[in-house]
Order: C-alpha cells, then structure tokens, then sequence
C-alpha cells in the first residue's frame, strides 16, 4: 500500500432519481362484449396480420365487440412516433376506444 | 409500444401489450420506468418473424387471445415503489475489492474495476464546471431518470476519467438527453453502439489521440470518455442487459473518434461539429449510433476521380437493411460517416473537391437499384410492410422524389435522402491509404451535436490539473 492510499472508501450511489411516480392502472372493463377495442401498432413484427386473427378469437367470445384500426392511431415507432404518442389519448376518446391491445414488442 | 400502453392507461383506458416471448424481460423493466411495472402483457410464443402464417394463427388463438382477455378485464395488483438511496449520501464503505464487489453485484459496473466514487474525487471533478451540482440536466428514458451535474461527476469518476475532462462529460450528458437523440432506444435488438466525435481545442489540451490508432482503446482521454458514455446509459438511462438491453449482438463501448483538425483547416475543410451546427473553432462533440462499420484498405489513386469510386463502392455495399431509415420507417434519418485518413483527404482536396463536393457526388454515384433498395426494406425484411414500392411512395409523398422518377425497377436510387445526409470526417494516421465507413441507425441514435462550456479559470484549472 502507497504512504497516502486509504484502506477504506466511502462511496455513493451512481444512479439517478427516479422522476417516474407509479402511476395507476385504468380500471379494468366487466366484459368485451359490445365494447369497442383500438389496435394501436408500431408497424413491425406482423402487427398487420396478428390483429385480424385476435379479432378473430375475440369476436368469437364476444361476438359484439366492436373494433378501431390502428390506422386511425398512426404508427408508434418511427419518425411520428412522439407525435402520435402524445395524441393518443384524443384519439383514444373521437374514436370511442374503450380498451387497446398495442402491439408488437418483439 | 409500451409508451402507447401507458398513455392509453392514463387517459383511463384499460390495455393490452403484445410481445413476442422473447420481450417478456424487457417488457417489465421498460414499464417500471414508465411508472407502470404492471402494465399487463400479452404474450406470442416464440418469435412471429421465423412463424409459418398457420403456426402464428395458432399461436395467436391459442395463448395470446387469452392472454389480452385477462389484461382488459382482471385487474392487475397494486404496483409498490421501491425505495431506493439519496445520490447525496453515503452508501457504502469498504475496501477497493469491497466497492467494486458491491457494484458489481448491483449492476453498476460493465464487468471491469471502477474507480470508487469518493466524495473527494467527485469534487475535483465539480470543480471543473461552474453549474450547480444539483441541476438537472434532463430525463434519461427509460428507467425515467434525472441526469444531473452530479451523477455526470460519479459515473466519471468510476469511468477512469480525469477531473479535466468533467465539461466533455456535461456536453455528452446533455446530449443524450436530448429528445432527438432518442436515447430511449438504446437497447433495441440490432445493438448499435453510440460513437462520440470530439472537435475543437480540447483535443490537444487533453492529449486526445487523433492520429494513428483512432478509434482503438489505448489514450486515456479517448477510452476513459468513451467509457462514461456506457456507464451513464447504464446508470441513469438503465440500459443492462438482459433487462432494458436487448441488443442481439452488442459492442463494447466506442472510443472516442477525435478529429485531424490541422488537415482539416489545411485543407480548407470543416469539421464535422461545424457541418453539425457548432461555431468554428468551437469545442464541441457529436454523437450518433452506428449499428457497425468496416475499415476501407488501400484506397489507390491520387485524384478524386480514382478514390472515389472505391469510397462510393462501399458505402453502398455496406448499407442494407438501414435503408429502412433512408425511406419508411423514418424517413430522412439515415446518415452514414465516413471517415477519411487526412492523406485521402488531401488527394480529394488537391483535386479541388470541398467537403460538399465530396458528398453530393457520392450522393449522385453511390447508387443501388430500386428493386435492391426495395428487396432490403420489405422482402429480406418486413420493416416497412404494407408492400408499397418507393415509386408509389414518392407518389404519396412518403419518400423524396428522387426515389420516385421512374417505374423501372432497375433504376438507380441513393441511400440517404440529402447529400448532407453523408457525413465525413477526417482521422487516424495521416499517412496511410486506409478510411472507415460507419453504417447509421437512423432515428434511434440520430446524430446529436453538444458545445462544450467551458469553467471560468479554465487554463489554470487545467495547468493545476496536469500536475497532479
């Protein structure tokens, strides 16, 4: 060990504070049926063709569900995205979305 | 997607997020920073991208229709906070093999010794700056955390970093918290790597290797800073792997690339920080993420007419799927760099070529058919689906009409939008043939340039500095 070298260190953390409160999540619906659910896509992984199949399995179960496409929300990912993001939540409400299945995380 | 999820939430809407198996991980780390770790997933087994249409179709039915039934309509637990230290306060204390064993353990550190953060050398390295230690510098995605002066100080400090290179460490912190930068696409799967250019005085008072051997790890000012960059993303953006990064293959992290600037003003030339937007002369770093790159050997020919060629050669043979950057994923954001050895430079300079010269024949002759172009964004790959051709995106005024002229699929197109979309910059050892290419990732690392403020008393500061 060098003359001035410590033996011990304090130290601190290295991290940053959280800015992020946990948020709630939106009360869940009692049932599908006759609800009205929005597609909201980010343009990869297949979202165009697993979205008719779900629509398929949900309509199934709950033959009056209704659906938005989610090319009335615009893409999440890609040049628009923070764009689209941010108007969410007006187009969540002139389309009478009630519930969204947002895809594809891949 | 998970971004969308949580602004369906807040507008009081119930949602359901699809992931393939794959992004189950990332998926509860990326809502954590959302302020939503249990935002509910809906999972596809597997990955639908390898999928037979008929094996997705059962996929889809069998697990994933369930799946988005119980997120809409069974609610999820009450997510807790975690309580976690004051940035200000001791955390710890023990010996160098302690710390380091506590960092590791905690993922602070990316496998190798850091330099303990003591309260003692996070001073010396306030002392070069004259902001707050408290201010904010922004919000880094996607653990949604704050960046400020004194977390810039303590990752530098474990980085290896010097005291004196604190003003290169705010620039770098304040460009990554820059919204069009897109930081919070750091960990996505294709595992690009930021790379930090350095222009202005900085590189000699700061001994920066800009010569022979850029871009290799040796020069402690290149390493050390370029080190800090991963820290950071680590730290407070929250980038680990196996949870927020999911990079496929990654890199270590890039040294820093400093620039030749007496070639470059012998040449009559800019520098890359000045095409960026910086003053002339000014200190200043750019930065943007490269998904790769290639060294481009023996460039032969003492014209521009000869080199060119070879340069233009590989910027088209290098460039494949990131066209999705060029046209239809985000359109206008691929942007390339090329570096030239200043030898390469000068050739092109003596044939009277600028830099804007160099660029807008490269942008004119480093072309690809249409029917390539097009194999590369929505055949080989399904980045831009929806099967439009560029013709019929120009058409529509989705992609710049140089990619629109004709029907023929055999026409030549570009690979970038601009021919500013080219950058080029100009290192590595003046006396040899030999220039790199770095192939972009568009959008989500877009190129960023920060100045770098400097302390009052810099000089003496500095002068101090040196002889410790």
């Amino acid at each position: 060990m060098l003359r001035n070298e410590p033996n011990a260190y304090s130290v601190v953390w290295p991290r940053g504070e959280k800015t992020q409160d946990i948020a709630p999540l939106a009360t869940r619906l009692d049932s599908l049926e006759g609800k009205t659910v929005g597609f909201v896509w980010d343009y990869l992984f297949r979202g165009d063709e697993v979205f008719p199949v779900l629509e398929e399995g949900l309509k199934q179960r709950y033959p009056k569900i209704k659906f938005v496409n989610y090319d009335e929300f615009g893409s999440t990912h890609g040049g628009d995205e923070h764009a689209v993001i941010a108007g969410l939540s007006d187009k969540i409400k002139m389309t009478g979305t009630e519930a969204v299945i947002s895809g594809m995380g891949c | 997607m998970l971004r969308a999820s949580a602004a369906a939430e807040e507008a009081g809407v119930p949602s359901s997020s699809l992931v393939c198996e794959g992004f189950v991980g990332q998926a509860g780390t990326t809502s954590s920073g959302l302020g939503m770790p249990n935002l509910p997933l809906a999972m596809v087994p597997g990955h639908v991208d390898v999928q037979t249409n008929d094996e997705l179709r059962a996929n889809v039915l069998d697990v994933t229709v369930d799946d988005v039934i119980r997120n809409l309509t069974e609610q999820p637990l009450q997510a807790q906070a975690i309580q976690e230290p004051d940035p200000r306060e001791i955390l710890f204390e023990g010996t160098f093999e302690e710390v380091n064993r506590l960092f590791l353990e905690n993922g602070w550190t990316d496998g190798l010794p850091i330099v303990p953060p003591t309260m003692d050398k996070i001073e010396e390295f306030l002392a070069f700056t004259d902001r707050l230690a408290d201010e904010v510098i922004g919000r880094l995605l996607p653990d949604n955390r704050e960046a400020t002066i004194w977390n810039v100080a303590v990752n530098g400090v474990m980085a290896g970093c010097r005291p004196e290179y604190m003003p290169i460490l705010v620039a770098l912190a304040e460009a990554m918290a820059d919204p069009s930068y897109g930081v919070e696409h750091s960990g996505n799967t294709p595992g690009a790597e930021t790379l930090i250019v350095l222009n202005g005085s900085l590189i000699k008072e700061l001994n920066f290797n800009y010569e022979q051997g850029a871009l290799r790890d040796g020069f402690q000012p290149n390493t050390a800073v370029g080190r800090f960059w991963r820290l950071y993303l680590r730290n407070v953006a929250g980038f680990l792997l196996h949870q927020n990064d999911k990079g496929t293959f990654g890199n270590t992290w890039r040294v820093v690339l400093a620039e030749n600037e007496d070639a470059i003003r012998d040449m009559g030339w800019t520098t890359l920080s000045e095409d960026a937007g910086a003053a002339k002369g000014e200190n200043a770093i750019t930065i943007s993420r490269y998904t790769g790159g290639n060294v481009i050997v023996s460039v032969f020919g003492n014209s521009a007419e000869k080199i060119l060629p070879y340069l233009g050669d590989s910027l088209v043979k290098h460039t494949g799927w990131e066209l999705c950057f060029t046209v239809g994923l985000a359109t206008g954001t691929y942007q390339p760099l090329l570096v030239l050895s200043p030898v390469i430079a000068q050739v092109l300079a003596k044939s009277g070529m600028s830099k804007r010269d160099v660029q807008q024949w490269l942008f004119e002759n480093a072309r690809m058919t249409a029917a390539k172009f097009e194999q590369y964004i929505a055949g080989y790959t399904n980045l831009v689906p929806g099967g439009r051709s560029l013709m019929e995106m120009a058409r529509l005024g989705q992609a710049p009409k140089v990619f629109g002229e004709s029907n023929d699929p055999q026409r030549l197109v570009p690979v970038v939008c601009e021919p500013e979309d080219i950058l080029i910059a100009v290192s590595g050892d003046p006396l040899r043939t030999n220039c790199y290419l770095f192939i972009h990732n568009g959008m989500l690392g877009y190129t960023t340039p920060k100045g770098i403020e400097l302390p009052d008393g810099w000089s003496e500061k500095l002068k101090n500095a040196r002889n410790k």
